[in-house]
């Protein structure tokens, strides 16, 4: 049994399937990839496991536990962390302020210690600010700490997502299409920084469009089309997979897995 | 056996009474996504006009409603231009400021009729009817078949003539209906036009009955604002529905115990009912 | 930074001064406009606070009421003091919050609006309708001022007073003003803005809207009670007319006017208002109007209402205003009031 196991999951909306007998397997410490076309299903998958949509059918299993039909801060108490398509940040709080909310999990303090000024709470807020700063270090935008988040630049934009979503110290996550927009070296550095996380123990889903990023990275590629599993397996299984290379061009992709 | 016969008359004329204000409102909120609390004081205006023309001038009953609906669905047409374009798709602020609009109405009537002694407005049909054994005079059931006029209207409009297409494409999504042409101006005019001119429809036709006073849309405003609610805020059908259901709800109260408790049940009904199910009656999600 | 610090400091003691000296120098009703003020302050506040998670709450009038109501019985009925009634009342406001949040909380927009305007309401409703223990229409009357103090070597502190009441309110305004200031600095109050601002993100990040959104309205609630034990230990009476939607239009304009997205920006418009209406006095039938011509005008011209003033101002290049940012300081979005943000989901 995988940590997360997806079993028969069903989305309508209203006449619309947009995810239709869906399962995947993922172990732990794994690093997946889903990949599909636009449309295909993938962010209502992730949605599905993340709990900001219910499922019409289905179960959503998370290290032997049914959390279905959980909440979203529910879910992510259990240590499952999400980013989302588009680079959502607390946009009017400086980089810091963020990571602070972020350690949200954390960082529980009763509510009269939240709001007085006594030593220990002090302490608490330093140890917390510098827990979100070593998250900036680690992300490599210390630099821009106290900048207004919605006023950094792209790529830092994105970073500062990532470093949210570590600050709940997941152990599985989920990263909704991480490198789209970005170009080979923005691409190659953020890889690897995933990887990275992969290697500190942490299970990884990948939804991306960008196929160079998927391929050189995941052990394992579930590939989708029309809300269903089409194909699955190792990076060169999917890249010669028929349905999969008809689903992205209706032609050969030439994935130069070797190329830079 | 009677008395349950004139509970559903009365449940029906009631009923009657906030599916016309109800839906006019519902109308607004579902194309313009904003709710106007000054559709309170357009019922007013309505009520007023009736009053000046029929009571003082002399006028036609009817020709003094028609007058009302029209000029209220102008007075709306203006308000959308006004006050609700520049602040279109917050609805927090678009309701705030229909707020500024209330009080603007309400003053400037006080300040030209005066507040104090309700105007009275005589029976335009004094004739009684005669059904299922009780009776009531015409003037109170006219609202009844006036109501199922316009919903009838109301939908023949939106169902087969290419505005009221546009107005319902509007609703469901106002920029896919803008990339295909349709005005989002031009449906919200139209919106507030027949909204705001359902409203006045119900002020002048409850003229004769209600007390007419600068005051009088304040009560009337929150029921509709329930009865929206409940029914799903945007569906036409769901509010009719909920106009039915509070409609007799009040009544049966009111019968039973008296009106200030009838309020009271009705608000408790939509806070359990929206603890329960926050989408209303239509299953609208809020938007 | 520090010479930010040290205007700070000076204007502050200058408006200690003033708040101090200010009953001295006026006659006794303009005394009691602003104890009305002080009052009307934490009315405010604590709606701003509501409004950080983006909820425009139509039932905080009622509140100031329910507190209102519950001191009156407490020192009535049940002859407590004034000062344990003080804290209660505002507890049994804030309770009442509890329980109207339940159903409060799963409504947005439009609904949130109406429900809550309907839960006011309700409360309002039994009131009026139940003699005993409301006192119905008519309200309850005789509530006691609050017991005087003595101070030895110096005469007694007399509450029925106009000047000793001020300086009531004055005290209770100001720790209000101190804890809920503190809390929109906290950890609280930024969580409170993170959830406006993203609340997909917000959930995602192991946070309880629910709890959250029920917290703010709990504690805004608990202050509106304070208010209205203010309140009804100056008018001696309550009435439930006093608590309906047309003093709701009032805390409405003052916020729009003031603006919601600073701490000082409520206060400011109450300010002026409060001003404004004395001075339109001779006026009084006309006032609803240019209140809602007020409305109209704040949320058309300047959304941010009067705390937006000064970046509008530069903004039309008329007044040169350096705008800095200080770190740790959260700039709210600024936009019209409430813009609420569904989930992105």
């Amino acid at each position: 049994m995988g940590i997360l196991e997806l079993s028969g999951l069903v989305k309508n909306f209203g006449s619309l399937v947009a995810v239709n007998n869906f399962d995947l397997s993922i172990d732990e410490g794994e690093m997946r990839g889903l990949i599909g076309p636009n449309g295909s299903g993938k962010t209502t998958v992730f949605n599905l496991i993340t709990g900001f949509i219910r499922p019409t059918r289905g179960k959503v299993m998370w290290q032997g536990h049914d959390i279905t039909n959980q909440s979203p801060d529910a879910i992510a108490k259990k240590g499952i962390a999400r980013t989302f398509q588009l680079t959502t940040l607390f946009k009017d709080m400086t980089a810091l302020q963020n990571l602070v909310i972020a350690s949200h999990l954390h960082t529980e303090t009763g509510l009269f210690q939240q709001f007085s000024r006594t030593a220990r709470a002090r302490k608490k807020k330093r140890e917390i600010e510098e827990r979100a700063l070593c998250l900036l270090e680690t992300m490599g935008i210390a630099d821009v700490k106290d900048e207004i988040a919605g006023e950094l630049p792209h790529g830092h934009q994105r970073a500062l997502g990532i470093a949210i979503v570590l600050a709940t110290e997941p152990r599985l996550l989920l990263l909704d299409e991480p490198v789209s927009g970005m170009n080979l070296t923005e691409t190659r550095d953020t890889m690897d920084r995933i990887k990275m996380l992969r290697d500190r123990g942490i299970t990884i889903l990948l939804v991306e469009h960008d196929m160079r990023a998927v391929m050189h990275t995941c052990e394992k590629i579930t590939a989708m089309n029309f809300g269903e599993k089409i194909a699955e397996g190792t990076p060169e299984e999917i890249s010669g997979h028929e349905e999969v290379i008809e689903a992205y061009l209706g032609g050969r992709l030439d994935l130069c897995l070797t190329a830079s | 056996m009677e008395f349950v016969a004139q509970t559903i008359l009365n449940g029906l004329m009631t009923s009657s009474f906030y599916a016309l204000i109800a839906v006019g409102l519902t109308l607004v909120f579902g194309v313009m996504h904003i709710v106007n609390f000054a559709h309170g004081e357009f019922y007013m205006v309505g009520a007023y006009t009736v009053w000046v023309l029929y009571a003082l001038c002399n006028w036609p009953f009817f020709v003094a409603v028609g007058v009302a609906v029209v000029l209220v669905g102008l007075l709306g047409v203006i308000a959308e231009r006004v006050i609700f374009r520049p602040v279109q798709g917050n609805v927090i602020s678009g309701f705030i400021i229909s707020i500024g609009l209330v009080f603007i109405l309400q003053v400037f009537v006080v300040k030209v009729w005066g507040v104090g002694k309700m105007k009275p407005v005589p029976a335009a049909f004094p004739e009684i009817l005669n059904i299922w054994g009780v009776s009531t005079s015409w003037q109170r059931f006219i609202v009844v078949p006036a109501t199922i006029l316009f919903l009838w209207l109301l939908w023949v409009f939106l169902g087969r003539s290419g505005l009221g297409r546009a107005l319902r494409a509007s609703a469901l999504d106002s920029e896919a209906a803008s990339l295909q042409g349709i005005s989002i101006n031009k449906t919200a005019a139209m919106a507030m036009l027949i909204g705001s001119a359902m409203a006045g429809a119900a002020g002048a036709l409850m003229a004769p009955i209600m007390s007419v006073h600068p005051y009088m849309g304040h009560s009337v405003i929150w029921t509709a604002f329930v009865v929206v609610i409940v029914g799903g805020a945007g569906n036409i059908k769901g509010t009719v529905l909920a106009a039915l259901l509070f409609g007799f709800l009040h009544t049966v109260i009111t019968t039973l115990l008296d009106s200030t408790i009838a309020n009271l049940v009705s608000a408790l009904f939509m806070l359990i009912f929206l603890a329960i199910r926050p989408q209303g009656l239509a299953g609208y999600a809020e938007k | 930074m520090l010479r930010n610090n040290l205007s700070k400091a000076i204007g502050l003691t200058v408006l200690a001064i003033i708040l101090v000296a200010l009953p001295f120098a006026l006659r006794e009703y303009y005394v009691d406009v602003v104890t009305m003020l002080l009052i009307n302050v934490i009315l405010v506040v604590s709606f701003r606070l509501i409004t950080t998670i983006g909820a425009w709450s139509l039932a905080h009038i009622p509140m100031m009421g329910a507190g209102a109501y519950a001191t009156a019985l407490m020192t009535g009925a049940l002859g407590w003091p004034f000062w344990l009634t003080l804290p209660l009342a505002g507890l049994a406001a804030a309770l009442i919050g509890l329980a109207m949040s339940y159903p409060l909380v799963r409504t947005k927009g439009f609904a949130f609006f109406v429900a809550s305007f309907a839960a006011g309401d309700a409360m309002r409703l039994c009131w009026m309708r139940f003699k005993v223990p409301f006192g119905g229409h008519r309200g309850l009357t005789n509530i006691p001022f609050p017991e005087a103090i003595p101070i030895p070597g110096l005469r007694t502190i007399d509450f029925s007073d106009a000047i000793p009441y001020y300086f009531l309110a004055l005290v209770v305004t100001v720790l209000c003003l101190l804890i809920m200031y503190r809390l929109d600095k906290s950890r609280i109050g930024d969580t409170l803005k993170a959830i406006n601002s993203q609340d997909s993100l917000a959930m995602s990040v192991g946070i309880n809207i629910t709890q959250y959104k029920i917290l703010a309205f709990v504690i805004g609630s608990f202050f509106a009670g304070i208010a209205g034990v203010l309140l009804a230990h100056r008018l001696w009476a309550v009435e439930p007319q006093q608590f309906g939607f047309g003093t709701t239009v009032y805390l409405l304009v003052w916020v729009v006017f003031g603006g919601t997205h600073t701490f000082a920006g409520p206060i400011i418009g109450v300010t002026v208002l409060t001003v404004l209406g004395e001075l339109l006095d001779p006026f009084v039938e006309w006032v609803p109007m240019i209140y809602g011509a007020i409305l109209i005008l704040t949320l058309l011209f300047l959304p941010d209402g009067l705390e937006g003033l000064p970046r509008r101002l530069a903004w039309l290049g008329k007044v040169k205003i350096s705008f800095e940012m200080r770190p740790g300081e959260i700039r709210q979005p600024v936009g019209l009031p409430g813009e609420l943000r569904e989930p992105s989901s």
